[in-house]
């Protein structure tokens, strides 16, 4: 490795360095407020070296790793949303009897794997950098650990992702067998002469990775962990899981897949293209009858994996910025969306239940506002960001001709706007009875307020001026 | 050649099957360790030596040795010493006893100087795996600790014991 190499490291260096100060904090002296502290602390100085290895890039990092713009633009948003994870789960546990500290330790460990996820370029590094996340993700999920909802979704969690884990290591050893390299650009070479002769254990591995990808990204039919485990988990934590993780895995998939022309592949992108439409189908319909908001919102994930899987499919010009700018503006709404499910939270008490939110508007106007204006981003609603965001994927999908996903993608686009209308409906409905609300006092309240103040101005500010954005991801290719 | 590696990993695959579907955790390790032990069996087959014996000394060994300590840890008590002579019927460790022959018979068919192995190319020795492992390989191996710590903290967290009451942590 040479000095370069260094340099272009730094953010995953100073991220693992935040990792060891925490522990250190921590066994030194438990104190949570100064433990989420020295978090942002790193978190911020991870950011602040993005800069300096920016200068080095685009560069190789021995065989695995790779730093570009692509992948610089995904870890800040990774970081970002640690940070405001990490906000959130000060306001969520701060009345909590247990140890809270290893909160954060849990989290910056899980957006060290994260960050490894969108920046590998080899197949060692990206399992490596999945477990990193998973693991972490394990204990971060089953966090509240006398709450008997969080543990079994921990365990659901564990047993599914470790399952998962076992098809993407059989398809990676497929691979292997046919190419002879773990390197990504093997499968791009493998795919790219066209014809029958196509090897069959290059195949199997394919089918096989993408078990493993679609797991991990909640794509109909490997999206059964999803509710279960975004109700179980720790609000905060479901945060986390919905955008930084999934952002990770989406990283990772265009990397994979940027390199191939889908013409000579028609195979993977039949594949793809079902569990595409599938997804868009499946997530919308399963979300109309829900009772907890937290389902709802797991649901309306898997429909906007899908949604991005088209813009991935798409392959013309405007499908790498198309999916950056809607992962962005997908990971502002669902941090803010679950940020006022946390900011109702305790770690004993999980508000969940559709109910619990009925009449919001009359006690906490702000926070109804706040999550009307997330709710409308998800559905794609002019000016929020998710109205460019879908509109780009669109225009993405017409670039590649995917008429059928596109109408597709339209439609369930429509069912979409039935159920976050009707969360909508119930926030501005008159309640029923007057309940208190368990309102965090002091530097909490604080912490989980500027997360959504934030969120909620960039969501706007991209929805009414996306040039500054646009602009920035304009040439940006993995 | 082939045959050898087909009978190690019909011994794997059964040997595996067995442990998935005993009732007694014992049982189920016995079982295990063999499963192990094929794994290893065909790593050398394949041509890595040295992979084959980490694969002994680490998982046959090691961490075998923890689950077994567990195992009987958790079992203490007045009967433990009946219900251990139990474990141990023969109908117990026949199935495991079988197994491992097996694997024992072909591996001293193979280091009896049988033929060299003519499916594999090379042979991966420790230095190779070593200068692979901190050549190209190095942040893998970094990373690998972090991995190892998220395990750690999480394992830590979730199985301390409740026994400081809900004032815990109080800083």
């Amino acid at each position: 490795m040479h000095n370069a190499d260094f340099m272009a490291l730094l953010p995953l260096m100073v991220l693992s360095a935040a990792c060891a100060a925490v522990m250190l904090l921590i066994a030194a002296r438990r104190h949570h407020g100064l433990t989420l502290v020295l978090t942002l602390a790193g978190l911020a100085a991870t950011l602040a070296v993005m800069p300096e290895a920016g200068r080095w890039m685009p560069i190789r990092i021995t065989a695995l790793l790779t730093l570009d713009t692509f992948a610089l633009f995904f870890i800040a948003l990774i970081v970002l949303a640690t940070m405001a994870t990490a906000l959130l789960g000060y306001a969520y546990f701060d009345a909590w009897g247990g140890h809270r500290e290893e909160f954060y330790l849990l989290l910056l460990i899980a957006a060290l794997g994260a960050c490894v996820l969108s920046m590998s370029r080899h197949f060692a590094a990206f399992f490596i950098g999945l477990e990193i996340l998973s693991i972490a993700l394990y204990a971060l999920i089953a966090y509240p650990r006398r709450r008997a909802a969080s543990v079994e979704a921990g365990i659901k969690y564990l047993v599914l992702a470790a399952g998962s884990a076992g098809f993407l290591l059989f398809g990676m050893a497929l691979l292997y067998a046919d190419r002879g390299t773990l390197d990504f650009s093997a499968l791009a070479a493998g795919l790219s002469t066209p014809g029958q002769d196509r090897p069959l254990l290059l195949l199997a591995g394919l089918a096989l990775l993408m078990v493993g990808v679609g797991f991990k990204l909640a794509l109909v039919p490997f999206h059964m962990w999803t509710a279960d485990v975004y109700q179980g988990a720790p609000a905060p934590v479901t945060a986390f899981v919905a955008t930084a993780s999934k952002s990770a895995m989406v990283a990772l998939l265009v990397r994979l897949l940027a390199p191939l022309d889908f013409n000579t592949a028609p195979e993977l992108f039949d594949i793809l293209a079902a569990l595409a439409a599938a997804s868009m189908v499946g997530g919308n319909l399963l979300a109309l009858r829900q009772q907890s908001v937290k389902r709802i919102l797991a649901y309306s994930s898997i429909a906007h994996l899908g949604y991005v899987l088209v813009a991935i499919l798409a392959a013309g010009p405007a499908f790498v910025p198309a999916v950056m700018f809607y992962m962005a503006a997908y990971t502002l709404a669902q941090l803010g969306s679950f940020g006022v499910i946390a900011m109702h939270s305790t770690a004993e008490t999980e508000a969940d239940s559709l109910e619990r939110f009925r009449g919001l508007f009359h006690q906490r106007p702000w926070m109804a506002a706040v999550l009307t204006a997330m709710l409308l981003s998800l559905a794609g609603i002019p000016l929020t960001a998710g109205f460019i965001g879908k509109f780009y994927v669109i225009l993405a999908g017409t670039q590649g001709r995917l008429w059928w996903l596109i109408i597709t993608l339209v439609l369930t686009s429509g069912i979409g706007l039935f159920y976050y209308l009707r969360i909508i409906v119930t926030l501005f409905s008159p309640a029923q009875a007057p309940r208190t609300t368990p309102t965090a006092a002091g530097p909490a309240a604080f912490s989980g307020a500027a997360v959504l103040t934030v969120t909620t101005i960039l969501l706007v500010w991209l929805g009414a001026l996306p040039e500054s954005l646009v602009r920035l991801l304009q040439h940006v290719t993995p | 050649m082939n045959a050898l590696f087909y009978i190690a990993a019909a011994v794997a695959v059964l040997a595996t099957l067995m442990v998935v579907t005993r009732a007694h955790a014992v049982h189920a390790l016995l079982y295990l360790i063999v499963s192990l032990l094929a794994v290893a069996l065909i790593f050398y087959l394949l041509g890595a030596p040295f992979a084959a014996a980490l694969e002994v000394i680490v998982y046959a060994g090691a961490i075998m040795v923890l689950f077994v300590f567990v195992v009987m840890m958790l079992n203490l008590g007045a009967h433990s010493v009946q219900a251990q002579r139990q474990w141990l019927r023969p109908a117990m460790w026949i199935g495991p006893s079988i197994l491992a022959a097996v694997l024992l018979a072909e591996l001293i068919y193979v280091l009896a100087g049988s033929p060299a192995p003519a499916a594999v190319p090379v042979t991966v020795g420790p230095r190779a795996v070593g200068l692979a492992l901190f050549g190209p390989y190095v942040l893998a191996v970094e990373l690998a600790s972090i991995m190892l710590l998220a395990g750690l903290v999480g394992a830590y967290h979730l199985a301390r014991p409740e026994t400081c009451g809900p004032t815990e942590g109080a800083a």
